[in-house]
């Protein structure tokens, strides 16, 4: 129960994380759910960021491309595109408008 | 990296995978590649990509559940729901490709039947186009409405524990054989309609011969 209403909750913000994540460093999916687990973002299983990684692509907001990685095979880097810094942009407005008023409704509820 | 390097890389590192993982990813990976309407190229980019991953998490003692999810096919369906559609550009060149082999092939074996049997039987040169038209839309159609039966039985059999092959190979069977009566039918009642061309076994072999070098000319070109 406790984990179908986070990964609801989350299924709105997740593609901003996964931007936010993007715009720090290029990285590759597997490095993306490393972060996105030690940031304390349990999504449901690993694999869920690949269908959000394909439609970020999609609509033009992120780009895959090949190189090698550190450890040395190629990996596909993702990088935000300039649509994808604006789509940042906008959803960080919009999250700012938004948990201020719920952070005040639900931490306010212990104190009532 | 083109799709075709990308299989060649996927097939090598497939080995590495535990025979748990090898099997749950063999089965995402079919029925992602079943998807022939979908970008060969970007599902090949991800099918990769999720390799690696599994590649990855397999070190640190992970499984494929674990990091996929225990519903792969639900996963494959998220997945495909995402990935980009093939252009049209480009399908129409690899069937178009795959039917010009046919014909060229079948020219060939009609030439050389045609050279072997002539001494010892009399057989019939003359060609009826509008005839051989009506007979080859009859195949045609039979063959893909046998391909989509088949494909759609192969996909049905995906991510199940119990699956029942015998009775899908029997259905499979059956349908084949069917269709193949019709075809034969077909081809010796209909009836010799149109102008008529003689059509003999050197022109047969010629005319095969010349389509399939430009196919594999076409082939070698687009490679180069």
């Amino acid at each position: 129960m406790n984990m179908s209403i986070r990964s609801q909750l989350l299924k709105g913000i997740l593609d901003g994380c996964v931007l936010a994540v993007i715009e720090k460093e290029p990285v590759y999916g597997y490095e993306l759910s490393q972060k996105l687990l030690s940031i304390g973002l349990a999504e449901v299983s690993e694999g869920t960021i690949y269908p959000i990684l394909l439609r970020l692509q999609k609509n033009g907001l992120i780009r895959g491309e090949m190189r090698p990685s550190e450890s040395g095979p190629n990996r596909k880097y993702y990088f935000l595109t300039k649509a994808g810094y604006e789509a940042l942009e906008t959803i960080t407005t919009e999250w700012k408008q938004l948990s201020k008023p719920v952070n005040e409704l639900l931490m306010g509820r212990r104190e009532g | 990296m083109n799709a075709k390097k990308l299989i060649e890389e996927n097939n090598l590192k497939r080995e590495r995978l535990t025979p748990q993982n090898e099997a749950y990813y063999s089965d995402l990976l079919l029925y992602i590649r079943l998807q022939f309407s979908l970008s060969e190229q970007q599902s090949e980019e991800v099918l990769m990509e999720l390799l690696d991953h599994l590649l990855d998490g397999q070190k640190v003692g992970q499984t494929a559940v674990e990091i996929f999810g225990d519903d792969p096919k639900r996963f494959a369906d998220q997945l495909i729901e995402q990935l980009p559609k093939e252009e049209k550009r480009q399908l129409i060149p690899f069937f178009g490709g795959i039917i010009a082999t046919i014909i060229g092939w079948f020219l060939i074996i009609r030439g050389f039947l045609f050279l072997l049997l002539s001494p010892f039987t009399e057989v019939k040169t003359m060609v009826y186009p509008l005839s051989s038209i009506c007979i080859a839309f009859v195949i045609a159609g039979f063959v893909i409405f046998t391909i989509v039966l088949i494909l759609k039985l192969i996909k049905r059999s995906f991510f199940k524990e119990k699956d029942n092959t015998t009775k899908s190979s029997i259905l499979a069977g059956v349908v084949a054989a069917f269709g193949m009566a019709v075809v034969l039918l077909v081809a010796k009642f209909m009836p010799e309609i149109g102008p008529a061309y003689d059509f003999s076994w050197w022109a047969s072999i010629l005319g095969g011969g010349v389509i399939l070098l430009i196919r594999y000319g076409s082939k070698k070109f687009k490679s180069m």
